[in-house]
C-alpha cells in the first residue's frame, strides 16, 4: 500500500465526541474505490468524504459502522474482525451498526467482491492509531514509556510492572492526547495475527436462526399499507385501462391508484396499485384486477430469434489448422429468496425509506433527485440475498431504469398519504427482473498456438429486455467459453487439459490449479460413466479460483454432479470460514445456471414466473464439495464472485471427460448430451 | 372475517381475519410473527415451513382456517434463546449465508428429525430437498442436521 496516499492529512481523523467516546474517521482516498464498478466515484470532494466510523466508548466497548449492505457474505463479521486486529481489542466487547445511506461514508455499493480489498488497509490503519493512542494514554497515566505496554484483549498492560488498564478506562485520558500519525502507529506482521485467519462466528447467525432478523419484507412501520402493483406483461407495452370494481370487493384492500412504475424521463410505464392492510388481500386484490395493456414495440420478442441474430453476427468461415467454437449462455434471472420489496413513506417534503439493497445511495440520490424532497433518509435492513439484482443496474434502450419498486413505493406512498410497503410476488420477481443478458462467446485458436486463443462475446444489448449484473456478471459466460475452448484445444492437441493451462497460467494461478488438482486426485481412474472435468477463473482479475468437477451421466443423459473440489487464493483469508461459504455457495449457485434454470421469452413474454419452472439447485442434488485456501500475506482479494464462473467449464469438460459429448449451451439438457458431437 | 382459534407456540389466541388467508399471512401480517418468511407463494421453495402437529407444512398455501385448533410452531416458538439443539448445530455450522431460507430449513430439519432422529446423509438430502436456498448452504445444512443428531444420540 502506498504511503503516498497515507500522507494525505485527511485520511484518518480522530475527535473525542462527549457521551460517546474516542470517534476515528476514515477517509478513503477515490483511487481506493475499485474503478471497474460503475458507479465509483474519482471526484475529489468525494474521496475527502470519511467513509467508515470508529467508536470506542468509556465502557470499553469498540462499535464500527459497517457502511456496506451484507446479503450473507459476512462483510459486516470480516471488516470489524480487520479493525479488531490492529487495535487489541476484545472479540467480545466489539459490535457493528449497519450505516444508513449517506454520502458521509463514501461508496456504499457492495458489488465487484470489493468491500475487503477496499477496507483492509484503511481499517488496519484506524486499529493501529487506535491502539497508539490507548498505549500513549497508559504511558502517561503510569509516567512509563509506550514501547513498555502492548495492547491485546482489550486491555494495556506495562509488561515492565504488570499493571493493566481497560480500554475503557483509558478513553477519557486519550481523549486530551494528540493523534498518533497513521504511518508511525505501524502495523502487525501478518504472521503475528490473531484474529485474522481464525473462524469467528458472523454477528448475524444467533438473529437468523431464531427468525429475529429484520429483513426488508420484515420491516414493521406504523400504520403501514402493502401494496401490489399490476404492470405491463410484455416489453415496451403501456396501461390501456382498468376496472378495479372487482379488486375494491376483495376484503383488506383500501384503495386502488394508477401510478408512475419507472423513473420521470426514463422509461415511463404505467401501472395499477392495490394498497391493502396486508400483503395478502393486496396480492388477491391485484389477480380481482381487469387491466387492459396495449403491447407496444417489445411484443415481437423471442430469445430464440435474438440467439440467432448473434450467433449470426458472431459466425465465421471455419479454415484449415483453425479451431472455432461458440458457447452460449442464456438469460437468468437472479431469483434472491427475499422477494424485491421496498418500503416509503412520504409525509410532507420528506421521505424515510427501508429498503433491502446493494445501493444504498443511488436508490437515495435518485428519489431525492426525482421529486426534490427536503430530505431523504434511507435505512437498510438484513439483504434476504443480493446476486447483483440490487445493485438496481438496469440497462434498457431507453435509459437507466433502476429502483421500480421503491419509485412504486414512493408514488403510491404519495397516494395514499401512509407508509406503503411495495412487495413484489415471485411472479414479479421472475417476470421483471433485470436479467443477466443472454450471450454467444466465440472462441478461435490456431492448432499448436496456444497464445492465439481469441474471444469475443456478443451480449444481448439494445433490445427492449431490461438487463443487469448477475453475481460475476460477465466473468459467468468468459469462464464458461475460455475454459471449455481451453479443454477443447486439448483434446485436439492429444494434450492434458490441468498441463495445458499450466502453460498459460500465472504462478499464483497455477499454484491454485495444482492444489485442487492434486487434491481432486486428477489423472486417477474412474469408473466408466464417470468423469473428471478442470477450470480455473480469476474473476476481475484477482483471486485465482480453480474447480475440478466429478460427474456421472446416465444412458438419459442426465448428470448428476458428485463432487467438486475447489481451491482458491484470496490473499490473506480474513476469516476463513466465510471464505469457504462463499466458494461453497459460488458453486451451488453455478450449478444452478449450469444445470437449472433460463429465461426465455416468447412474444415479448418472459415464459418463466417461480421456482417450479426456474429451477435453482435443491439439496438432493447438491454434490460433496471441497475448498482449499491457498495459505498467504498478500493483501486480501475478492470471494463473493469467484467460485460460480468456473463450474460450469468443469462440468462440461467433466461430461465430455466422461461421454465424449462437447456441451457448448448453459443449462446444460440431456438432450443437448445425446444428440452432442 | 371471521373469529378463528388458534393453537400457536404453546399459547392459544383468537385471530379475526379471512378464513382464506394463508397461514403465512395471518402470522406475518396479523400477528407480527415474520419469522416464517415468504418468497415463492405456490409452496414449492419452503421458506414459508412451519410445523403443523409436528409435520413440516408450508403455510404459503394452508387457509388459516385449515388450521383451526392444530398445533402450529413456528421459529419463534421453537425456542426463546436459541437454545434448540437444530438452532445450536445451525450457529456452529455458521450455515446461514444470507439467511433468508434458514427459518423454513430449520423448521424441515426440526421435523425431519422428530420423525427420524438418525437420518442417513441420503434421508436428510431427500427430506431437505423442498426448501431451497440461493446462496447455496446446503453442505452445512447437511452437516449441522448430522451434528444434531448425534447430539440427541449422545
Amino acid at each position: 500500500m502506498s504511503e503516498e496516499r497515507l500522507t494525505r492529512r485527511d485520511f484518518l481523523k480522530v475527535s473525542a465526541a462527549a457521551g460517546v467516546g474516542i470517534v476515528i474517521s476514515i477517509y478513503l482516498p477515490g483511487c481506493l474505490q475499485a474503478d471497474r464498478t460503475p458507479a465509483a466515484t474519482t471526484e475529489p470532494a468525494a474521496a475527502l468524504a470519511p467513509n467508515l466510523f470508529v467508536t470506542i466508548s468509556t465502557d470499553g466497548q469498540v462499535t464500527i459502522t459497517c457502511p456496506r449492505p451484507d446479503m450473507g457474505q459476512g462483510t459486516r463479521t470480516a471488516l470489524p474482525m480487520i479493525l479488531a486486529e490492529e487495535l487489541g481489542a476484545d472479540w467480545a466487547s466489539v459490535q457493528v451498526k449497519q450505516a444508513d445511506a449517506d454520502p458521509a461514508y463514501g461508496d456504499q455499493q457492495t458489488g465487484g467482491s470489493t468491500s475487503i480489498q477496499v477496507y483492509y488497509d484503511p481499517l488496519r490503519r484506524a486499529g493501529a492509531v487506535g491502539r497508539a493512542l490507548l498505549i500513549a494514554a497508559a504511558a502517561q497515566l503510569w509516567s512509563a514509556p509506550p514501547e513498555s505496554c502492548t495492547a491485546r484483549n482489550g486491555l494495556v498492560t506495562n509488561r515492565e510492572t504488570g499493571e493493566q488498564f481497560s480500554f475503557g478506562e483509558l478513553v477519557e485520558t486519550a481523549m486530551t492526547l494528540p493523534v498518533p500519525n497513521p504511518v508511525a502507529a505501524g502495523l502487525s506482521d501478518p504472521s503475528e495475527f490473531t484474529l485474522i485467519g481464525t473462524t469467528v462466528p458472523r454477528f448475524d447467525a444467533p438473529d437468523i436462526v431464531t427468525g429475529r432478523a429484520v429483513f426488508g419484507m420484515d420491516v414493521r412501520a406504523q400504520g403501514v399499507l402493502y401494496a401490489a402493483v399490476a404492470r405491463c406483461p410484455s416489453f415496451g407495452g403501456r396501461l390501456a385501462g382498468y376496472d378495479d370494481a372487482a379488486a375494491l370487493a376483495v376484503p383488506g384492500v383500501v384503495r386502488v391508484v394508477e401510478i408512475q412504475c419507472g423513473m420521470d424521463g426514463t422509461t415511463p410505464t404505467r401501472g395499477v396499485a392495490v394498497v391493502a392492510r396486508d400483503t395478502w388481500s393486496a396480492i388477491q386484490g391485484r389477480s380481482a384486477l381487469r387491466v387492459d395493456w396495449e403491447e407496444g414495440d417489445g411484443a415481437s420478442l423471442d430469445s430464440a430469434q435474438i440467439e440467432g441474430q448473434l450467433r449470426e453476427r458472431a459466425a465465421i468461415e471455419a479454415t484449415e489448422g483453425r479451431l472455432v467454437a461458440y458457447y452460449r449462455v442464456p438469460y437468468y434471472s437472479h431469483a434472491p429468496m427475499e422477494p424485491i420489496n421496498s418500503i416509503a413513506w412520504v409525509h410532507e417534503d420528506r421521505c424515510e425509506i427501508w429498503a433491502p439493497t446493494q445501493n444504498p445511495q443511488l436508490l437515495r440520490d435518485r428519489i431525492a433527485q426525482t421529486y426534490h424532497f427536503s430530505e431523504v433518509v434511507l435505512h437498510v435492513p438484513l439483504v434476504g440475498g443480493g446476486f447483483g439484482r440490487r445493485l438496481e443496474f438496469a440497462n434498457t434502450p431507453g435509459g437507466n431504469l433502476p429502483a421500480m419498486h421503491l419509485t412504486e413505493a414512493v408514488n403510491i406512498s404519495r397516494e395514499v398519504g401512509a407508509p406503503v410497503h411495495v412487495v413484489w410476488t415471485r411472479d414479479d420477481d421472475i417476470h421483471f427482473d433485470y436479467f443477466q443478458p443472454l450471450s454467444v462467446t466465440r472462441m478461435t485458436a490456431t492448432l499448436g498456438n496456444i497464445n492465439s486463443i481469441q474471444e469475443r462475446r456478443l451480449d444481448a444489448a439494445g433490445y427492449a429486455v431490461p438487463t443487469g449484473a448477475l453475481r460475476a456478471v460477465t466473468n459467468i459466460p468468459q469462464a464458461f467459453a475460455h475454459e471449455s475452448f481451453m479443454d477443447e484445444y486439448a483434446a485436439a492437441t492429444g494434450q492434458d487439459p490441468v498441463e495445458v493451462r499450466r502453460q498459460v497460467l500465472q504462478p499464483r494461478a497455477r499454484t491454485v490449479l495444482d492444489l485442487a488438482a492434486e487434491q481432486a486426485g486428477w489423472g486417477s481412474p474412474l469408473p466408466p460413466g464417470r468423469g473428471r472435468g478442470a477450470a480455473i477463473h480469476s474473476t476481475w482479475g484477482v483471486s485465482p479460483c480453480a474447480e475440478v468437477a466429478e460427474v456421472s451421466v446416465d444412458a438419459d443423459g442426465r448428470v448428476r454432479v458428485e463432487r467438486v473440489v475447489a481451491a482458491i487464493d484470496c490473499g490473506v483469508a480474513i476469516n476463513p470460514d466465510l471464505v469457504r461459504a462463499q466458494v461453497e455457495g459460488g458453486i451451488i449457485f453455478g450449478l444452478s445456471t449450469t444445470l437449472k434454470g433460463e429465461i426465455t421469452i416468447v412474444g415479448g413474454r418472459v415464459q418463466q414466473s417461480n421456482f417450479h419452472d426456474y429451477p435453482l439447485l435443491g439439496m438432493s442434488e447438491s454434490p460433496e464439495i471441497e475448498v482449499h485456501i491457498v495459505e498467504s500475506t498478500e493483501d486480501p482479494t475478492g470471494i463473493g464472485e469467484m467460485a460460480n464462473p468456473p463450474i460450469s467449464a468443469a462440468v462440461a469438460n467433466a461430461i465430455f471427460a466422461a461421454t465424449g459429448k462437447r456441451v457448448r449451451r448453459l443449462p446444460i439438457r440431456p438432450e443437448d448430451i445425446l444428440s452432442a458431437a | 372475517m371471521s373469529q378463528i382459534e388458534l393453537h400457536l407456540n404453546g399459547e392459544s389466541l383468537t385471530v379475526d381475519v379471512e378464513p382464506g388467508m394463508p397461514l403465512l399471512w395471518v402470522l406475518r401480517d396479523v400477528l407480527g410473527l415474520t419469522g416464517t418468511k415468504y418468497s415463492c407463494g405456490i409452496g414449492v421453495c419452503g421458506c414459508c415451513t412451519v410445523l403443523i402437529d409436528g409435520d413440516a407444512e408450508q403455510s404459503c398455501r394452508i387457509p388459516v382456517s385449515e388450521v383451526r385448533g392444530r398445533e402450529i410452531t413456528t421459529i419463534e416458538g421453537l425456542s426463546v434463546d436459541g437454545s434448540h439443539p437444530i438452532q445450536q448445530a445451525w450457529i456452529a455450522e455458521q450455515v446461514a449465508q444470507c439467511g433468508y431460507c434458514q427459518p423454513g430449513q430449520i423448521m424441515a430439519a426440526v421435523a425431519l428429525l422428530r420423525r427420524n432422529p438418525h437420518p442417513s446423509p441420503d434421508e436428510i438430502r431427500q427430506a431437505m430437498d423442498r426448501v431451497l436456498c440461493r446462496c447455496g448452504t446446503y453442505p452445512r445444512i447437511l452437516k449441522a442436521i448430522q451434528r444434531a443428531a448425534e447430539g440427541a444420540l449422545a
